[in-house]
């Protein structure tokens, strides 16, 4: 190991003093060190939360439903107010100008710009 | 994603705190704050992320927590590993990185031989899932073997610290807005009403994450220097809230001059291409004497190639006439024997070759060829049987006739085609000449002239290509709705549909007849009349871009202009300059935070900020509009991510719209919206009640995860 990297103190020893079980023995090298974890939307699965009353907080209860007002449409390669909208590629302009700019985009470009609004079509 | 900042280093007085005082953890999703009970600040922060990179050297994968310096990692192979973080919005999922991060956070506070004897305090997300806390727990009471633990959620114990601090009352409201979502959370009587609290999913990592990719999209030339942690970086330094969004949009929509002082602009480094001055007379005079040198050189190579080759087709010829002579001075019988000995058939193939060799000959020593006359000879030579009509010929000799006409037509042909395209090319030479005196006896004229020709082809060969694709640049080809077919399009669309018609149990007699498969030929698209016209345009065109290219000072190809007033991709033609590497951070300052109070720009459906407190406002349960007046004079905003100006002036017209008119409101910082949490909970944590609160190892034991389910701790103590 190069002796700056053990000066800056930068790795993470493998043993403490302080742990009752270190990691090494924890996870073992051979198993597949993905371990698996549950992500956050099966967590929430497995915790059934319909079981539960509706009137105690939990975690799905407490989430901010959608917005009253209706959102308001932005250009989406300028930013400004786009009350316009292209029929073949779903991006919104601004003015003309902007316009031509869309029609002149590569496809990966457009699939970009919707994808910042999560409006892009994902293909399974 | 760490920066440069330093590590922090090992503290040494771990053995000071007696087991009863307890660490105070503040798990965030961006930062992992570790320190003691009833100090002001927390020991050890650190940026909330593992690294798992493997050391090129020795292959074993080492772990680096936090930040790191950059300039080290070039011992490790950072391709295959990513900078991995425990949470999952702000909940955590993954305990594995939990324990490293744990780790080198104890490490670092000083923790020794024992196991860690100290209760501990940490933060969680609201309503965290019972698994998560329960997995912590485990870590905690399992591997670490800590005493007692207590959750708390870390806006709670900011606002109750700025409610010691008299920042806020009682009864208010916490607009928390952290790293990955932001809070709204009521608070009566000194206590989280939970019920009532509201979360958004959106939160500082995606402002800075909108960030770099809109400014990816606008220049998409630099999309490698717009790291995630420059657009960090940005968003820390440039970005604010606009106060009426509207109007800051129409102010640099207008392009107004407040605009462009608002726009900032970071420089890229860029080094122009060094000037080379005029090398002086000693430099010119050097290169010419070794240019001279080096064709001198390949001459000599060239000459002695020549010489070589020129003697040994001469010894060639040699030995052929030598041949030849034999074969004239011998008998018929031994010439078989002699031929058999060479490779020849026959006397006519040795003389044919020998002329073949003497004119190689002459064409190395640079001698014309006579070749003209000698070819006429030859093609009658070689098809003597043409001329004799068929009925006098074998079946055999028919054959090799059919062969000859075929050879000597296309020979015919080759030569017709040769002629053309020299005379073609002395019609070109004369056009050229007839051009140039135009050009020099009327310059003026000649370019109105050149350019009115340029536009003109242009335009012809613009309006041809749109007929041929039919406004169809972008899409797969295949003809959309509302697009009209032309003349061409439609008749093409007939017959593919009267081919494809079934025609039912009758019989199908397509193909039977030769003229039928001529419908393909029609169908085909590549067989296009306009094409021959469109190249000659084309090829015109060409020509007169590259004249007016020649003569014109001011002329631009118009594909050119095109691409340039396009997106910024360089077309190699003109130099880049300093301008090309500034990037202009205009809209983008405060359009980047707007998605706080209206996520839908994100393509998250629920409520911005100040849409929240009215949400939670209405899910408390009391009707009180005592309490909620009394609430609403006392907001506080915390959260990392609540540091960009003008936040709170937003917040309180925003809020301000909700509330009944004339209804008391005041919207205020919180001391420090990064550190509050922090200091809220050590705070907390020193009290005498502290101990009431926790949840202990014998608890765990004996009741498990149904005990961490109940588990409440009561933040008023």
């Amino acid at each position: 190991m190069e002796p700056e990297v053990v000066n800056s103190e930068m790795l993470l020893p493998q043993n403490f003093s302080f742990k009752k079980v270190q990691m090494g023995d924890k996870y073992p090298k051979g198993h597949a060190r993905g371990r698996h974890w549950k992500h956050l939307k099966q967590i929430l699965q497995a915790e059934n939360f319909q079981s539960y009353p509706t009137d105690e907080p939990n975690y799905l209860n407490i989430e901010t439903p959608p917005s009253m007002y209706p959102s308001k449409k932005f250009c989406d390669i300028t930013g400004f107010e786009a009350p316009y909208m292209d029929p073949r590629t779903n991006l919104r302009y601004a003015n003309p100008e902007v316009f031509k700019r869309v029609r002149m985009l590569p496809n990966e470009h457009i699939q970009r710009y919707l994808s910042l609004r999560n409006a892009a079509v994902i293909l399974r | 994603m760490p920066s440069l900042a330093t590590r922090p280093e090992r503290q040494t007085d771990y053995r000071r705190f007696s087991p009863a005082i307890p660490i105070i953890i503040d798990n965030g999703g961006f930062n992992f704050r570790i320190g003691w009970a009833g100090e002001s600040d927390p020991r050890i922060t650190f940026r909330n992320l593992v690294y798992r990179p493997r050391h090129k050297a020795t292959g074993e994968t080492v772990t680096i927590v936090g930040d790191h310096d950059p300039v080290l990692l070039k011992y490790f192979d950072c391709t295959r590993s990513s900078y991995r973080s425990a949470f999952d919005s702000n909940v955590v999922y993954q305990f594995e990185i939990m324990e490293y991060v744990l780790d080198y956070g104890f490490d670092r506070l000083g923790v020794e031989d024992s196991p860690v004897d100290h209760p501990i305090l940490m933060t969680e997300c609201i309503c965290n899932p019972i698994s998560s806390r329960s997995k912590m727990a485990e870590l905690l009471f399992e591997t670490y073997g800590v005493p007692s633990l207590a959750f708390g959620v870390d806006a709670a114990f900011a606002y109750k610290f700025n409610q010691q601090h008299g920042i806020c009352s009682e009864d208010g409201l916490a607009i928390c807005s952290g790293f990955a979502t932001s809070h709204v959370i009521p608070f009566v009587e000194g206590e989280p009403v939970l019920e009532a609290c509201c979360r958004t999913n959106v939160g500082g990592y995606h402002v800075t994450d909108y960030l770099k990719q809109l400014l990816s999209l606008n220049y998409p030339y630099h999309i490698s220097s717009i790291t995630w942690e420059k657009a960090e970086e940005l968003k820390l330094e440039h970005c604010y809230v606009a106060y009426d969004y509207a109007a800051e949009l129409q102010l640099f929509q207008k392009g107004t001059k407040e605009a462009e002082e608002k726009t900032r602009c970071w420089q890229l480094p860029w080094i122009p291409p060094s000037q080379e001055d005029a090398p002086s007379e000693e430099e010119l005079a050097r290169k010419a004497a070794l240019k001279e040198k080096q064709g001198q050189r390949l001459r000599d190579i060239a000459a002695a190639k020549k010489f070589t080759r020129i003697s040994e087709l001469e010894h060639k010829l040699h030995g052929l006439e030598d041949l030849v002579q034999q074969l004239d001075e011998v008998e018929d019988e031994e010439m078989y024997s002699i031929l058999s000995v060479t490779d020849y058939n026959s006397k006519q193939e040795i003389e044919s070759a020998v002329h073949r060799v003497t004119q190689s000959l002459r064409k190395a020593r640079g001698e014309p060829c006579e070749s003209e006359e000698k070819v006429d000879a030859s093609l009658s030579e070689k098809y003597p049987l043409i001329s004799i009509p068929d009925d006098m010929l074998t079946p055999e000799q028919l054959k090799e006739k059919k062969k000859q006409i075929f050879l000597k037509t296309t020979s015919e042909g080759r030569l017709r085609a040769k002629q053309k395209k020299f005379k073609e090319e002395l019609l070109r030479e004369k056009q050229n000449q007839e051009d140039e005196e135009k050009r020099l006896e009327n310059p003026e004229l000649y370019l109105e002239q050149t350019r009115v020709k340029y536009r003109e082809l242009c335009e012809r060969v613009d309006q041809r290509k749109r007929l041929k694709t039919n406004g169809n640049g972008n899409s797969s080809g295949g003809v959309g709705r509302g697009e009209r077919l032309n003349s061409v399009q439609k008749e093409r669309m007939r017959l593919l549909t009267t081919a494809a018609f079934d025609r039912g149990k009758g019989e199908d007699t397509f193909g039977a007849r030769d003229e039928d498969w001529q419908l393909y030929k029609l169908m085909s698209r590549d067989n296009d009349d306009d094409d021959d016209s469109l190249d000659e345009d084309e090829t015109e065109l060409s020509r007169v871009t590259t004249r007016l290219q020649e003569i014109d000072p001011e002329f631009v190809a118009k594909s050119d202009l095109a691409a340039l007033q396009g997106t910024l991709e360089f077309t190699r033609l003109r130099p880049l300059t300093a301008e090309d590497f500034k990037i202009n951070l205009g809209i983008e300052r405060f359009r980047c935070p707007e998605i706080l109070f209206q996520p839908s720009m994100v393509g998250v459906d629920q409520a911005g900020l100040d849409e929240m407190t009215g949400v939670s406002l209405r899910r408390l349960s009391s009707k009180d509009d005592a309490v909620k007046n009394r609430m609403c004079n006392s907001i506080v905003v915390l959260g990392g991510s609540s540091l960009f100006p003008g936040l709170d002036s937003r917040l309180e017209a925003g809020i301000r719209q909700i509330r009944p008119y004339l209804s008391p409101l005041k919207v205020v910082r919180s001391l420090n919206p990064v550190l509050d949490a922090w200091r809220g909970a050590a705070a907390y944590a020193t009290s005498m009640q502290f101990s009431t609160q926790t949840f202990s190892i014998q608890d765990y034991y004996e009741k498990g995860e149904s005990g961490l389910k109940q588990y409440q701790i009561k933040y008023s103590l």
